[in-house]
């Protein structure tokens, strides 16, 4: 930024820097050059000063010095020819017996940038790397990758290459890694410093000596190395156990992605090492740092795309303080989402409510549609909660009320009474187009149990003169076309408004072309245009409680510990709306009865087959007779209506064992197979409906509690059919009913075992407890039909059985 | 990490220094960030990371100066933070404050300093202790023949040099936790959390080796002395002077102190305390009118300990006016600025309640704006005390030449972020 009298200025300080009276004071001289760069810093081009400053570079003030080689280093670009002189100091300098001097000399050097001047420097640069001061090795090593940086020089570098793989072996840990960073530089083609065994040991046994930038990249460097045997990655893996747990964030984060790359093969060690950074990552999570704290919840958001449980039990961590910047809040808010479970979900949510009326309208938002995301899982809270909002006659709360119950009723049909409510008293009051939008979507939807629908319409169709947005235009099209479908008498006059309008008037083509589009629709007769208009709504068995499934780690390991997580916004872990993949559709092909119908017998088959076939419990003597069969098909809705029915009536007689009515039982029993919460939802999918077992819903794996809901109908040659609702869940905790069978079941011998072994050690215990876990298997038949249950429950042990 | 280049912008955006580490990027790409900053500053999501083309700037603010990294590369984000984190340390070391007007009257130093901390984009020497050896502020004093490169440089001892000589040798050393408190407007406790550190002011002559002896809970379980009181530490953080493996295998925590001021340890606790200072409120607002406001404060801690210059932060209304007040003890008063009363308390003893009753006019046209809803927040000092119980159990200073030397400790437990939610 040049300024007025510039050239005046850089006139004044040429004639300082020249005055011979002022070089011979040595004070005065030294603040001739700083008045220079300071002025080169506030960005006044000085480069006419360049010879004056060569000069002034012939000083022992080493102060001076380092100013004049600022200077000229920024400079030297624009004057090659004078720079040569400088050249000459630069290298009396290096052979000076100050080591500060000789380091200072040998980085500036290589700091001119200057292609012309490569074969001068690299006499000095050699003898740099012997040099007895580490401080000049340090530069000296880092100097050869700037050369070759500028001027890539193919057979010097080789000979250059060896001396940098034999200083790996400096005594100076800065030398050693500067070492790595040069190496990775020239070697760049080649893809990078080579590591081999011994570098790898030689490195790793040194680590602790590094400070931490030496650390994260010895650590970088070391995910190139693939150990040859288990052996040599375990004791690998547990060298790096402390630094695992580091407290600095950057080493932690260093670590875990080496420990990523290198169990790349061993999913069990990386979810122990995901299990292990859980504190320091809740640490940089709360750190005082507001850049570590965003960067440590990007990298958690990444971490839960493969483990939603392992944040699950400190939800409140993630709660937002009143002062945290906005970005924060935000990916706070899209982190607790994750985190949501049947035991928290009362306290999160009453928590992002208070976020819903914060001053900023982007928090308010996310807020919103973070209950919104909810709302998926847990529609009735939430929709109490949005539905209150809209009490508040706040625009812009209005506003991401209705587009987050867009979103929501589209994936969850059986909002749809509640929105329906909601939207009577919303009016065209809303600024935003987007919330405009949003309102008159859902009037398109559900204009027919709106019933102050036509007046909410009637205010847009009056104020499209004034409307500027073409989304909305578009919108209101359809919409009035929608509700004249279905309310034809109410809604005929505007139609016809606005049809006229659009097409006489209006000036955008789009508009104008959709609204002749239904304009010449109409002509072609009612039917036809409710043909064309009422395409087919949400898919009605769109998930009730689908998760997404978690993605393997590999997926995102490479960019662990990168700008890239830092960058995505968010957007990957927050879905695209409406109609968006993650919710898993089942076709379960109601007409063709038989590929649907598989007689039991089958199934023996296929299970021998596989390889848990040794554990094939039920006797295929009294199975022919009986099938189970997916039709008649039972909708998500149909199902959550006789779940919780049942449910109730449950709860009301008391927890009994074996409940009965006339036509209904409900039976509760523990399944054995602890791997089968962990294990995906597809392939368990796939598993059930080989044998006709059509499951609803899931929770993602890893999650507590884990939750899976199915339904079957089982078909009896005699008895005729009946069907079967249940509900697998699995809450981490070892049942005591289960327990207390197995003391007396199980021999006098076995129990003493156990209980020696705990006293040896608590852990051998633990884990034989995790051996007994078991899935809660409740089932709900109707009509009642003991032995149908009993077979069906057999057939369902050995699918969970043979799953895992 | 490599950053191409580290720029000292202040608040308009206009650099005060710069350093191009790396030479493969635009220096003028700096004039991009500003803008998108701005921009991005309007719509409240000023990311630390600002990205234009394919220029990153991860950046962060200190006083009135931006500090920016700007690389092209997919760089490892934590650590850049850290490194301008640890520049903005160094430069505090030297400078006292960090501020624009530090940076311009310390220009040759900071130059010196840029010089140092990296080089082609990655970071050297980032100790302050250790550059302070040999890049000094006399910058009026002439320095013929550079001083010499401390030995530390190679030394096994980095971060301290030998030959120092004192007459009176002491050591004083401070406790200081920070409580980080919030509570929900209903009166639960959501997030409770103690950041402790253990600050060093060591002078001390040569090459002392110190020995800190805590109550550590693991350290007593491993000696067997579980009957007295301890407390679990978690997330244990050193200074590089304590030696690690020494307290991964027995708990002890020895070192070589650093000369003059450094901070040896810092410790954090998640363990639930008592809230020290509990706040009760009650803020009635009459619309058009007035706005009643109670609020009760209660010492949650012993009789023997007291809270000093104590100061409780109420929100009130922006469009609120003519205040009136009453306190049981101390003073209140209006800030106007930040839409709140201020209630100062000099001295709060343990197992007092205090009242204070304050009540603002409205305007009888009520503005449409909602209001934010803040948290009373909570400024305080208790001396002599720590909430986490830990003690200082010895300091033990041992040197060659066996000279004596004093060690002095200091408790002292203050807030942090201590909010309470209102309705």
């Amino acid at each position: 930024m040049p300024y007025l009298g510039s050239e005046d200025a850089v006139r004044e300080l040429r004639r300082a820097l020249s005055n011979p009276h002022v070089q011979s004071d040595p004070l005065r001289y030294r603040s001739s050059v700083l008045r220079a760069v300071r002025a080169m810093s506030q960005g006044v081009d000085v480069s006419d000063l360049f010879s004056e400053m060569v000069k002034a570079c012939a000083t022992v003030d080493v102060v001076q010095k380092k100013l004049v080689y600022v200077f000229l280093c920024s400079y030297a670009t624009l004057n090659p020819e004078l720079s040569l002189l400088v050249i000459n100091t630069l290298r009396k300098d290096c052979q000076d017996p100050n080591p500060m001097v000789r380091s200072l000399a040998l980085r500036n050097m290589t700091n001119l940038r200057l292609p012309s001047l490569v074969e001068y420097v690299e006499q000095p640069l050699t003898a740099g790397l012997r040099d007895r001061a580490a401080c000049v090795r340090r530069v000296a090593v880092l100097g050869w990758a700037k050369l070759h940086h500028l001027q890539p020089h193919p057979e010097i570098d080789a000979a250059v290459v060896n001396e940098l793989y034999g200083l790996l072996r400096d005594p100076d840990p800065v030398v050693m890694v500067n070492c790595l960073r040069a190496l990775e530089e020239i070697l760049k083609e080649e893809g990078g410093v080579a590591i081999n065994k011994p570098i790898t040991h030689h490195l790793l046994n040194r680590l602790k000596e590094s400070d931490v930038w030496g650390q994260c990249e010895v650590l970088r460097i070391l995910q190139r190395y693939h150990p040859q045997s288990e052996d040599e990655l375990f004791d690998i893996l547990s060298l790096l156990d402390a630094s695992l747990v580091s407290p600095h964030a950057p080493v932690m984060a260093a670590t875990l992605s080496l420990f990523l790359g290198l169990c790349s093969g061993l999913p069990a060690v990386s979810l122990a090492a995901l299990e292990r950074v859980r504190g320091p990552l809740l640490a940089a999570c709360g750190s005082v740092s507001r850049e570590t704290r965003f960067t440590a919840l990007c990298h958690i958001q990444l971490l839960l795309r493969s483990l939603p449980g392992l944040m699950g039990a400190h939800y409140k961590r993630f709660f937002c303080s009143y002062a945290e910047p906005a970005y924060i809040k935000q990916r706070k808010m899209q982190v607790l989402v994750e985190l949501v479970n049947d035991e928290n979900v009362a306290m999160l949510l009453d928590e992002l409510k208070g976020y819903c009326t914060d001053v900023n309208p982007e928090t308010a938002q996310a807020a919103i549609s973070a209950i919104g995301r909810i709302g998926r899982s847990y529609s009735d809270r939430c929709l109490e909660i949005l539905t209150g909002l809209l009490g508040l006659k706040q625009e812009h709360i209005t506003s991401a009320v209705l587009q987050t119950m867009c979103d929501l009723v589209w994936v969850c049909p059986q909002c749809s009474d509640t929105v329906c409510l909601a939207l009577e008293g919303c009016d065209g009051m809303l600024q935003d187009s987007q919330g405009r939008q949003a309102l008159l979507w859902l009037l398109a939807v559900y204009g027919e149990r709106v019933s102050s629908a036509p007046y909410t319409l009637e205010v847009f169709i009056d104020g499209v003169r004034s409307e500027a947005s073409l989304g909305v235009k578009m919108e209101l099209l359809t919409t009035t076309m929608k509700l004249f479908l279905c309310r034809p008498s109410e809604t005929q006059d505007m139609l016809g408004r606005l049809l006229h309008y659009c097409i006489e008037e209006e000036m955008d083509m789009c508009v104008r072309d959709q609204a002749l589009l239904y304009y010449r629709l109409l002509h072609c007769g009612i039917e036809e245009t409710r043909k064309v208009l009422q395409g087919r709504r949400s898919d009605p068995s769109l998930g009730v409680l689908i998760g997404r499934p978690a993605e393997p780690i590999s997926q995102w390991a490479s960019s662990f510990n990168t700008l890239e997580p830092l960058r995505q916004g968010g957007v990957a872990t927050e879905p695209a709306s409406r109609g968006s993949p993650e919710h898993v559709t089942f076709d379960p092909k109601p007409n063709t009865d038989l590929s649907d119908t598989l007689n039991c017998s089958q199934i023996e088959k296929v299970n021998l087959d596989s390889d848990g076939a040794s554990r094939f419990t039920y006797s295929s003597a009294n199975v022919p007779a009986r099938s189970l069969s997916l039709s008649p098909v039972l909708s998500p809705e149909a199902f959550e209506r006789l779940w919780m029915q049942r449910h109730a009536s449950h709860a009301e007689q008391g927890a009994e064992k074996l409940e009965e009515e006339e036509d209904y039982v409900c039976l509760e029993e523990h399944i054995q197979c602890p791997a089968v919460p962990y294990c995906s939802p597809q392939s368990l999918q796939a598993a059930m409906q080989l044998v006709n077992i059509q499951t609803l819903a899931f929770t993602p794996p890893h999650t507590l509690p884990w939750r899976v809901y199915l339904y079957t109908h089982t078909q009896h040659a005699h008895s005729g059919s009946t069907l079967i609702v249940g509900e697998l869940l699995y809450t981490g905790e070892p049942s005591r009913r289960v327990v207390a069978v197995k003391k007396c079941t199980e021999d006098g011998d076995v129990v003493e075992e156990e209980e020696e072994a705990g006293m040896l050690s608590g852990r051998e215990l633990v884990k034989k407890d995790e051996e007994e876990e078991e899935i809660k298997v409740t089932l709900k038949q109707q009509p009642r039909d003991d032995k149908a249950l009993k077979d069906f429950l057999s057939i369902l042990t050995t699918v969970l059985h043979t799953h895992n | 990490m490599s950053a191409s280049a580290v720029f000292i912008l202040d608040l308009k955006g206009k650099v005060l220094i710069c350093r191009n580490y790396k030479g493969n990027m635009d220096m003028n790409e700096i004039d991009h960030f500003m803008p998108i900053l701005m921009k991005r500053e309007e719509e409240a999501e000023a990311t630390p990371l600002v990205t234009h083309g394919s220029s990153h700037f991860l950046w962060i603010k200190h006083s009135n100066l931006y500090l920016v990294a700007m690389t092209k590369k997919n760089a490892n984000a934590s650590l850049v933070y850290t490194f301008l984190y640890k520049i903005v340390q160094v430069f505090k070391e030297y400078f006292k404050e960090l501020e624009e007007e530090s940076i311009r009257d310390n220009f040759v130093t900071v130059y010196e300093l840029m010089d140092e901390v990296m080089d082609f984009g990655f970071p050297q020497t980032t100790d302050s202790k250790i550059l302070q050896e040999y890049i000094t502020q006399q910058g009026h004093k002439l320095e013929v023949g550079a001083p010499r490169p401390p030995a530390t440089i190679t030394n096994a001892v980095s971060w301290r040099s030998e030959g120092i000589k004192y007459r009176k040798n002491e050591v004083f050393m401070d406790v200081i936790e920070s409580v980080n408190l919030l509570v929900s407007a209903s009166g639960s406790v959501l997030r409770s959390e103690i950041v402790g550190t253990i600050k060093l002011r060591v002078v001390l002559s040569g090459m002392p080796e110190l020995r800190l002896g805590l109550n550590d809970k693991v350290l007593f379980e491993i000696t067997g002395r579980e009957k007295s009181k301890a407390v679990e530490l978690e997330d244990v953080k050193f200074h590089q002077c304590v030696r690690l493996s020494r307290f991964e295998n027995d708990r002890t925590i020895s070192f070589i102190p650093p000369d003059g001021e450094s901070e040896l340890m810092s410790y954090r606790l998640n363990t639930t305390v008592k809230p020290l200072i509990w706040i009760e409120s009650v803020i009635e607002k009459f619309s058009h009118s007035r706005v009643e406001i109670k609020v009760k404060a209660r010492s949650n801690f012993k009789t023997r300990s007291t809270a000093n210059s104590v100061s409780i932060l109420v929100p009130v209304p922006s469009d609120a006016d003519s205040p009136k007040f009453k306190t049981s003890t101390g003073s209140a008063k209006w800030v106007p600025e930040k839409s709140a009363v201020q209630w100062n308390i000099k001295s709060f003893p343990g197992g007092k309640e205090y009242v204070m009753r304050a009540s603002f006019g409205l305007p009888s046209v009520d503005s449409d704006e909602l209001e934010a809803k803040r948290p009373i927040t909570v400024n305080f000092e208790i001396p002599y005390f720590t909430v986490s119980g830990i003690q200082v159990r010895y300091l033990k200073i041992i040197e060659k030449s066996g000279y004596h030397a004093l060690p002095w400790v200091r408790y002292i437990t203050q807030s942090g972020d201590y909010q309470l939610r209102t309705n």
